[in-house]
């Protein structure tokens, strides 16, 4: 009894220790994509509407869209999203004199722009405040600039 | 669906702990009440509940509920292990306080005109002072209980809040706040203006000496400094300040009896241990009694400690789930602290930016005054430990502003909802 006894104890104090570090880790991702982003404020960017907590992979709250980018899976990408649902070159976004297009580059589960389902190779072009769907994540598209 | 049981989910923590505590204590007591676990599953349902209701309601930021879960947690597994009925109303307490807590949220996002309303802040603390200096009973000492039919409560603790509040309101436009329209010339208003927030200030000292209050006096005067620091313009007005509280302090040490007690007792507890020195060195023999992993929940004297539900549950946290456990209070305590910052910086609303600070000043320094006065840091002034001290008024003044730094805190949040440039 003494050592279950003993056994218990160590076992609260490492659950109360995992509880802080679990959201010293979460905090962490938070300040780090709050950095990422003031790195970049005049930028248009892509915002994510999911609540980050409820994705089990790995991303930002924001990224940055200064160049052609592709989405996708792979570590050869330039936006990485490790989300199962997401191909591994799922999408690509070109910026042809300062307007933004997104096309599917043949993924298995689809593009969305605006709830509407991208055909392959069809450019579709990107205003403020488009939502883009792939996989289980959902962005935002915000041009500040093209606005005013 | 397996992903909801995963190690990275902190939520999950919280309900493994208190999964863990109450079959401990359910086994460990030698009781078999079924009202321990019921109570477990209890408390478990309703922080999951508020926190599902945070996350899904985009209420803000979730990871201040998340903290002050899991130091409830640790409050209400303690206080019903040193007296389960006190333990079970804790529990109900804390039902009524998460309703609060979303509550508050809510009307103060809705209400939008809390900067306009500075008069009757000072007019309703006047009030409740007022109130308890007449119908106040003195209970442990205190003369600040307002008894409304077996119910009694704290009027002190809506006071702290609407200090607060008052604070937020001078310095959304220092040194313009009243007399605005009046005939005065610039610098006779400022002066008017900075007097009644000094006035003010002192008006609030000046009852709670009349009450005896000591915690709350330090409390409300290092708001007072904390926040004229950071969001006080003018250097000279600060020092006058601060050399103007030194007086005040020796003039309390040498010619009240209750603060030269208190001191004294700090310096040296051993030379009194059966009277004065009574509290402070219990709580010093329970603390040293525990260890790093503490005797186990049940299983200590912390029942030796006078007022061990409320101000001094520390030791009694100590003494039962180890020095280690206790420091996980404190950093916890930290963190929070951290998040209401963090908050803080990126409000833009002067009004807000204040409050929020105010609110996080004032629960970081309420854990520094206790925790301090218990391990004999600092001189003790018996003042509750927010979130975990038994106490239903302490417990959901804590939640209402808890409520509100999580209001501020939705401002950072709200370009979600699809509103883009909405703040900028």
């Amino acid at each position: 009894m003494g050592i279950i006894r003993l056994l218990m104890n160590f076992v609260f104090v490492l659950v109360i220790y995992c509880f802080i570090f679990s959201v010293i880790r979460l905090i962490y991702m938070d300040i780090k994509s709050m950095n990422f982003f003031r790195a970049n404020e005049n930028s248009p960017y892509l915002k994510l509407i999911n609540q980050r907590e409820m994705l089990n992979f790995k991303v930002e709250e924001t990224y940055a869209v200064t160049k052609n980018s592709i989405i996708g899976r792979s570590d050869k990408n330039d936006i990485i999203i490790k989300d199962p649902f997401i191909s591994s070159s799922h999408a690509q976004i070109t910026i042809r004199d300062g307007d933004f297009f997104i096309k599917d580059l043949g993924s298995k589960n689809g593009t969305f722009a605006n709830e509407n389902t991208l055909k392959e190779g069809y450019e579709q072009r990107l205003n403020n405040g488009d939502k883009i769907r792939l996989g289980q994540v959902e962005f935002l598209f915000v041009n500040a600039v093209s606005d005013k | 669906m397996f992903g909801i049981f995963t190690y990275r989910k902190p939520i999950n923590y919280i309900i493994l702990i208190n999964l863990l505590a109450y079959t401990y204590i359910f086994y460990n007591m030698k009781l078999y009440k079924f009202d321990t676990l019921a109570l477990g599953f209890g408390v478990i349902l309703l922080l999951c509940t508020a926190y599902c209701i945070i996350l899904k309601g985009r209420l803000g930021d979730e990871y201040l509920f998340l903290i002050v879960s899991m130091l409830l947690s640790i409050g209400i597994i303690m206080i019903y292990r040193l007296d389960n009925g006190i333990g079970i109303r804790q529990a109900v307490w804390m039902a009524i306080g998460i309703a609060m807590f979303i509550l508050s949220c809510q009307i103060f996002r809705w209400f939008k005109r809390w900067e306009q309303l500075a008069v009757y802040y000072m007019v309703a603390a006047v009030f409740l002072y007022l109130i308890t200096l007449i119908f106040g009973r003195n209970i442990n000492g205190a003369t600040n209980w307002i008894i409304i039919k077996g119910q009694s409560f704290q009027p002190l603790e809506i006071s702290k809040i609407l200090y607060i509040f008052f604070l937020a309101c001078y310095f959304r436009k220092p040194d313009r706040l009243f007399f605005e329209n009046s005939k005065y010339t610039k610098p006779m208003k400022l002066r008017l203006n900075r007097m009644t927030l000094v006035g003010f200030t002192f008006l609030n000292i000046g009852f709670l000496m009349l009450q005896r209050e000591w915690g709350s006096i330090i409390l409300i005067s290092l708001i007072y400094i904390v926040v004229l620091y950071v969001f006080g313009k003018d250097k000279l007005f600060y020092f006058f300040n601060v050399v103007f509280a030194i007086p005040i302090a020796l003039f309390g040490y040498f010619f009240v009896h209750h603060i030269k007690v208190r001191i004294d007792t700090w310096l040296n507890p051993w030379a009194d241990i059966a009277g004065k020195g009574y509290q402070i060195t219990q709580s010093l023999f329970a603390i040293s009694s525990g260890g790093y992993f503490g005797t186990g929940i049940g299983l200590g004297r912390p029942d030796l400690v006078p007022a061990v539900n409320t101000d001094f549950i520390f030791s009694a946290i100590c003494e039962e789930m180890g020095v280690l456990t206790g420091v996980a209070v404190i950093l916890l305590y930290m963190m929070l602290t951290y998040r209401g910052l963090k908050i803080v910086i990126k409000v833009r609303n002067g009004f807000n930016k204040v409050l929020g600070f105010g609110i996080t000043t004032m629960l970081g320094l309420q854990t520094f005054i206790i925790i301090g006065g218990v391990i004999k840091l600092i001189p003790l002034t018996g003042i509750t430990l927010p979130y975990i001290s038994y106490g239903g008024s302490s417990l959901l003044s804590s939640f209402v502003i808890l409520g509100i730094l999580q209001a501020i805190s939705k401002d950072d949040f709200a370009d979600m909802d699809g509103e883009i440039n909405e703040g900028e």
